[in-house]
């Protein structure tokens, strides 16, 4: 046991200084650095440049462009990963649901005080319009799927805390099977946009390929850049619009997973021993 | 005369420190949420520092993950658990 | 002394520096926490401070330096939809490196995904054995 926390502290001050005689010889490179590689070059010269069409990607946004176009199929399977860490918690919490039982219940008797809730039913439109705002232009100001995701996220998660579980499922309706639903539906979308271009192409029958966006040396055919006069950078827009709802949905459904009173766990559990 | 870049960097010095000592405070504190409570002013940090280093969208999206919906988390997980870790 | 001199620099360098070695340390502290201290809620906050730190470190190495002391370099984001050639040029010019900062949006909102797994997990794991705390948990039979 003595040897074992010697052994911890050494590894841990050895790898300090390795950080550091890292650091000092420049490993990380010069930092900070005065220019930026040519790879960096490359993706900010292309990004919006009508001066070479079949390079650019027509946002404005160098960042959302390179999630969703330049490394799109790695984002992607990113959003595989998130959909099987959900799977994960769900299949962990089998069984332990909130779907019934909600007749006899003075729902509004629960959660915290009347100011705070008043508050909070002033707050959570303010939530949503804002986390949809970053998700719908993503493709051309700081923003994206992921983000706008992320913060609208935070509105179920205030509804949950301040007026109680029983209140988002019963009264709001927001079940597990819905959120699920609403998620699926997200993805699906991710994957119709994604192969969007190659079936317009198919149509047409021209060259495509699955995840392409604008167009490209030897396949002539991309969505349109501009609606009505507006930048919708082709599939940009469509990928941060259903990637929102995929986001908001999974993180939704997890809170409310969380949030179900630890008694029904141990009911579910309880039977599980008994062989019900 | 003080330039700005100058005012820019000590910023990104001084939220570093900060984290640096949230981070520690985190690390050894025995009480649960207090540790949650010093990882969230650890992020706040994470989050000044991503803005100077010029990354609007990272903070973007940082915000409500690190400062909201983690330590929301796991004060639930705090609370159908134990608050205490006990000394090891 | 080759070690004190490897950079001549001035004290906007000193403050960056300071900073990336500030990061480091977090990284040292947080992976002390992941495999010294014994309850899992506390393994996870430190694992979400170690990620965290490797975000930033990811950051700071695509970051650009200022031009000069009243010019700051600007985000990846170009202001104008329609832009002319010498636009893009002086662009490209400013802007730091947008690669790092898009593997990292990502990562933070997968780094949230899976940390709800490990919370589930833990859960669980205090719902079977009663206990979070990893020394216990190993010292039970079956």
């Amino acid at each position: 046991m003595r040897l074992g926390r010697y052994l911890q502290a050494f590894s841990l001050v050895a790898l300090a200084v390795l950080l550091a005689v890292a650091l000092t010889y420049k490993g990380l490179g010069d930092l900070p650095n005065p220019a930026v590689r040519d790879l960096a070059l490359w993706y900010l010269y292309t990004t919006l440049n009508p001066e070479v069409p079949n390079m650019t990607v027509m946002s404005p946004e160098a960042v959302t462009a390179i999630v969703w176009d330049y490394r799109g199929l790695d984002t992607l399977f990113e959003t595989m990963v998130f959909f099987l860490a959900i799977v994960g918690a769900l299949a962990i919490m089998r069984g332990i649901t909130l779907n019934e039982g909600g007749e006899g219940l003075h729902i509004e008797r629960y959660g915290l005080s009347l100011i705070t809730k008043t508050a909070t039913k002033l707050l959570v439109p303010l939530i949503i319009g804002v986390s949809a705002s970053i998700a719908l232009h993503g493709h051309l100001t700081p923003g994206g799927g992921f983000q706008g995701g992320s913060a609208a996220a935070v509105a179920p998660l205030l509804v949950l805390v301040i007026f109680s579980t029983y209140y988002v499922v019963f009264k709001l309706r927001l079940s597990e099977l819905s959120m699920i639903s609403l998620r699926t539906l997200g993805l699906m979308g991710i994957y119709m946009t994604s192969f969007a271009t190659l079936i317009l192409g198919l149509v047409i029958g021209v060259n495509a390929y699955i995840f392409q966006n604008m167009p490209k040396a030897n396949a002539f055919i991309g969505l349109p850049p501009a609606l009505g006069g507006s930048l919708i950078s082709g599939t940009l827009f469509f990928f941060n619009l259903f990637e929102f709802f995929a986001v908001a949905a999974g993180f939704t459904l997890v809170f409310i997973l969380l949030s179900i009173p630890e008694v029904k766990a141990r009911e579910v559990l309880k039977g599980e021993e008994h062989g019900h | 005369m003080i330039e700005p870049k100058l005012i820019s960097y000590l910023f990104m010095a001084v939220a570093g420190a900060l984290s640096l000592i949230a981070t520690y405070l985190a690390v050894i504190e025995k009480d649960l949420v207090k540790a949650v409570i010093y990882s969230a002013i650890q992020s706040t940090a994470y989050t000044i520092l991503f803005y100077l280093l010029m990354a609007p969208d990272i903070a973007l999206v940082y915000i409500p993950v690190a400062v909201g919906l983690y330590p929301a988390v796991v004060f639930f997980l705090i609370k159908k658990t134990e608050r205490f870790e006990e000394s090891g | 002394m080759r070690f004190l001199k490897v950079r001549n620099m001035d004290i906007n360098g000193f403050l960056f520096v300071f900073m990336l070695s500030t990061i480091m340390l977090n990284l040292v502290i947080s992976l002390y926490g992941v495999f010294a201290r014994p309850s899992l809620i506390k393994k996870i906050i430190a694992l979400t401070i170690l990620s965290d730190s490797g975000n930033v470190l990811a950051i700071a190495v695509g970051f650009r330096d200022w031009p000069s002391g009243w010019s700051p370099s600007t985000p990846p984001v170009l202001n104008v939809t329609s832009p002319k050639a010498s636009d893009v040029v002086s662009f490209a010019r400013v802007a730091v490196d947008p690669l790092p900062q898009a593997l990292v949006l990502t990562a933070v909102v997968i780094g949230l995904a899976v940390m709800l797994f490990l919370v589930f997990l833990t859960l669980q794991i205090y719902r079977l054995y009663g206990t979070t705390d990893v020394r216990k948990v190993a010292k039970l039979k079956g």
